[in-house]
């Protein structure tokens, strides 16, 4: 099948039966999305799905088969900086200290990042909606929030950086 | 060959507080042990808020866990696990080996010596609870391993198994472990119960602190099954290298996992090498090797391939440990002016079908101050999986029981509940009779009242009833030898920190650099800090009972001042000024009036290819001085009387752990101790079916952890006053203790809102509603 992933072309092999998550990680060696429930409960498996209309959606990659994404367009978290700078919501989660054991992070990330795609100014509720399908068993999610508001504040432009 | 070994003493003996068990040890009195920190010292890099080190390769997903390890060849494995709570499993194996892609398929009769677990023995077909392992498959995919598992075919002979306590000591209950003699010694004594059991520990008179009492307040608490449900399941990967095997885990404990594995396989220690870089949580469940490590072990030695063997989230829920149920009846008694007069607390706990007997009753013997105390323990085995330490292993449960049994007497009393904790404040460890190092419990409850704003009245509206409560927590906290640690002076001026302990996501990789950084006068930047490898990096404990901070940082410490001695006796050279004092600040060594100076890179470039080694140790704990962190923390709820949720509107905590090396990464883990304790209020509960013993809610769908949606604001306050008695870097453990009083807290505010009491955890709707029906 072929799909592009952050930003690059791939044509790999997958099974009938396999999934997106497994695909990106035992094939293209991204182990940055996580296998943790595998079945859609936790959100540590998050990449993004890039939509027609140039917003970014989460999908749980686990869930995900791959062939379902035939000529798609995937981010995951190690596309997400650009020639080694990081996305604002990357040094958000440093800066907060949004990270504890991190396994959840890359999915937490790149939830954040599909958020501020669709709403660059996101209400506190907003933030919790749409991060509320991530678990992190540290208890990171106050960080999280304090993350995505500065970086939210940092892409518009209202915040010095 | 004989030593003398008549002069000087270089072994001590010391306690050492682990878990709320207190051990003994025989440690090596350091050769240099550094003078402390006191509260006036001038520290530059300690106290900072340094962004966590390995955030940047978290954020990014370079940073490797177990379950994204490699190796070329690599298979992988999964464990078959017993459905049945009690019973004989018959397996034929032979299917599984025919399935596409499994190379190998191992069970009891392919063990060439019994392997001990936690819960037994690996692969026993005499089933003692769901979730036991009874085989593995390896192959060339996790799906084909698993389709490899699912065509083993299992029956079973099903015995009547032992689900609850009461059950479990029960004339003529079955012997839920088959290694127990039923009848024991005793006449009438259950085979399940432990050992230990009945714990009985007492001071004073209570039946004279009964009468004593002005009033008397008798209540029954229970808590729930809470499961560790770190993201990260347990895993390991295993590759043999002719008699020798490297064994890349997801652990709190490298050393333990090299021990138990040697023993496991019969090979020596120096066999075996245990890594750890990243983990994905453990909250102490992972402390040992479990069934997963042999299995990636035995499979990789059986097909001469590396094999990654990771649960899959079911087997972890369910065969992973656990924080035990417990039911705790209490009794309290006080006289009209506050004055307790006498703490009763009986506990029954099912441990499952092993674990160790850590109980609720320690904090009841130690957060207040009273003549009068009576404490029982009993333990009983059951046919479910073994408990294992979970964050403030009993003292979270107890102190739900013992701080919502203090709400009720201040409500029976008409005191201000905060004030009642005051009242009876311990200033000195009543529970074994000496000081303590350092207490400002006291200064926790007025910070916390004042940040809370205590005194002002919550208004409810309509069904939504608005509350406020508090509670408090004390937990051993000191750590304490053995720990080791070498500082490497690299030829640019680097450093390199060798130690042994693991960061499980709490930040010690980046405090243990700080404090490196600041004892060696080196920039933070420059300081690379290498731990959780038993090849590479001398041994520290298990990072768990919070001790790394106040035992591995004393012996960073030592090691990095020992280097920096070292750096200075060769600058001195260097510079012509011998005998001069000498200051390093930054990387950079001058004479204490500023005439000369010399940059490690540059000094280190003028001794070519001498390396500066500096080692250090962690010292003997101080006698006779208790070594606890303290804490209170505050609740506003809203509980809706009509539907019964409980709904969290903000927590205030206020912690005193001695000195605080990095206070952002300090309140990160005060805030998910707070998080995990609002779990274990209102959510957490591991349900199993009575009639099979089969557990029901093995996923995180339906065992409900906390969501962002569910947290409130929280407050984090650090009274950050050192202990120079502690240990000399003034610091004291502060992981375990933020867990501990956040469901009492809410509790005391549910009760406060609705004028009744929910005395089991967790608060769901249902219990709540049923509270007030009452």
């Amino acid at each position: 099948m072929r799909l592009t992933v952050n930003g690059r072309p791939r044509e790999i092999s997958v099974a009938p039966d396999e999934t997106l998550l497994s695909a990106l990680r035992d094939t293209l060696h991204l182990t940055g999305a996580k296998p943790a429930c595998e079945r859609g409960e936790c959100g540590a498996c998050t990449v993004l799905l890039h939509a027609t209309d140039d917003g970014l959606e989460p999908i749980y990659a686990c869930l995900a088969l791959a062939l379902a994404h035939e000529g798609d367009s995937i981010t995951t978290i190690e596309g997400l900086s650009t020639n080694g700078t990081l996305h604002p919501l990357q040094r958000a989660f440093i800066e907060q200290d949004a990270v504890q054991c991190g396994f959840c992070t890359p999915g937490q990330v790149l939830a954040g990042v599909a958020l501020l795609s669709r709403d660059p100014n996101p209400s506190d509720d907003a933030i919790l909606r749409a991060m509320s399908g991530n678990l992190c068993r540290c208890g990171t999610y106050p960080k999280i929030v304090r993350a995505v508001q500065d970086a939210a504040a940092i892409m518009r432009g209202t915040r010095g950086d | 060959m004989a030593i003398d070994t008549g002069i000087p003493r270089r072994f001590v003996t010391t306690t050492v507080e682990v878990e709320g068990r207190e051990e003994t040890k025989v440690v090596e009195l350091p050769d240099h042990d550094p003078s402390p920190w006191g509260t006036d010292a001038e520290l530059h890099v300690v106290g900072q808020r340094a962004t966590r080190v390995d955030a940047p390769e978290k954020v990014t997903g370079r940073a490797r866990y177990t379950a994204d390890t490699v190796r070329v060849g690599m298979l992988h494995a999964a464990i078959l696990r017993a459905s049945v709570a009690r019973g004989r499993a018959t397996l034929d194996i032979e299917p599984a080996k025919a399935v596409a892609g499994v190379v190998d398929v191992i069970s009891a009769n392919d063990l060439e010596r019994r392997i001990r677990l936690a819960g037994g023995v690996l692969f026993d077909t005499s089933v003692t609870y769901a979730g036991q392992p009874l085989a593995a498959v390896c192959a060339d995919t996790i799906d084909a391993a698993r389709r490899g598992v699912a065509a083993i075919v299992v029956r079973y002979e099903v015995e009547t198994h032992v689900g609850t306590f009461a059950a479990a000591v029960a004339d003529g209950a079955p012997a839920v472990r088959r290694s127990s003699r039923a009848p024991s010694g005793e006449a009438g004594r259950s085979p399940n119960l432990a050992r230990s059991s009945p714990d009985v520990v007492e001071r004073g008179d209570v039946a004279r602190g009964l009468a004593e009492a002005d009033v008397v307040i008798r209540r029954t608490y229970r808590t729930p099954v809470a499961v560790h449900t770190a993201l990260e399941p347990h895993g390991a990967v295993a590759e043999w290298d002719g008699d020798r095997v490297t064994v890349w885990e997801s652990t709190q404990a490298v050393f333990a996992v090299r021990e138990h594995l040697a023993a496991g396989l019969g090979i020596s220690q120096s066999s075996v090498r245990v890594i750890k870089e990243h983990m994905g949580g453990g909250f102490g469940a992972k402390t040992s090797a479990g069934a997963h490590t042999y299995v990636a072990a035995l499979l990789a030695r059986r097909t001469g391939r590396p094999v990654r063997c990771v649960n899959d989230r079911e087997g972890e829920q369910a065969d992973t440990g656990n924080r035990p149920s417990t039911e705790q009846r209490v009794t309290l008694g006080a006289r009209r002016d506050g004055r307790l007069t006498v703490i009763e607390c009986e506990a029954d706990v099912p441990l499952g079908v092993g674990g160790w007997e850590g109980g609720p009753v320690g904090i009841f013997q130690e957060l207040y101050s009273c003549p009068n105390v009576r404490t029982v323990e009993r333990f009983a085995y059951v046919n479910t999986s073994p408990m294992t330490a979970f964050r403030a292993p009993g003292h979270v449960e107890g102190a739900f029981a013992l701080e919502s049994a203090m709400d009720a007497v201040a409500r029976e009393l008409g005191i201000d509940p905060l004030e009642l904790r005051r009242i009876n404040f311990a200033s000195r460890d009543e529970k074994k009779n000496r000081e303590y190092s350092s207490n400002q419990l006291l200064e926790c409850y007025d910070r916390g009242a004042e940040m809370f704003d205590w005194t002002a009245p919550r208004v409810s509206e309509g069904r939504l009833r608005r509350g406020k409560g508090m509670a408090a927590q004390v937990w051993g906290a000191g750590g304490g030898p053995p720990a080791y640690a070498i500082v490497k002076i690299n030829g640019d001026g680097s450093a390199d920190v060798l130690t042994g302990t693991q960061d499980l996501g709490t930040g010690s990789r980046t405090i243990l650099a700080q404090i490196a950084a600041e004892a060696l006068g080196a920039k933070l930047a420059d300081v690379r800090i290498v731990l959780g490898d038993t090849e590479r990096t001398p041994y520290t404990g298990p990072s768990w009972g919070s001790m790394t901070t106040a035992s591995v940082g004393p012996a960073v410490r030592a090691a990095a001042e020992d280097a920096l001695r070292q750096l200075m006796e060769a600058a001195a050279e260097v510079l012509e000024v011998p005998g001069a004092q000498l200051v390093a600040r930054d990387g950079i060594i001058s004479t204490h009036d500023g005439s000369a100076s010399i940059a490690f890179r540059a000094l280190c470039d003028r001794l070519g290819d001498v390396m500066i080694l500096g080692r250090g140790s962690r010292g003997p704990n101080p006698t006779g001085v208790g070594l606890g962190s303290f804490g209170a923390q505050f609740a506003d709820v809203e509980v809706d009387a009509e539907t019964g949720v409980v709904r969290v509107l903000r927590i205030v905590a206020v912690h005193d752990a001695g000195r605080i090396i990095n206070p952002t990464l300090a309140e990160s883990q005060v805030e998910g101790g707070i998080i995990q304790g609002l779990g274990f209020a209102l959510f957490e509960d591991r349900v199993l079916d009575g009639a099979t013993g089969v557990p029901l809610n093995a996923n995180i769908h339906d065992y409900k952890i906390p969501t962002i949606g569910d947290v409130p604001r929280i407050d984090v306050a650090l009274l950050d006053v050192a202990d120079p008695t502690a240990n000399h870097t003034g610091a004291r453990g502060l992981a375990e203790p933020p867990i501990i009083p956040t469901a009492p807290a809410i509790a005391n505010a549910v009760a406060n809102a609705l004028g009744v009491e929910v005395t089991e955890l967790p608060m769901t709707p249902w219990r709540v509603l049923g509270a007030m029906a009452r």
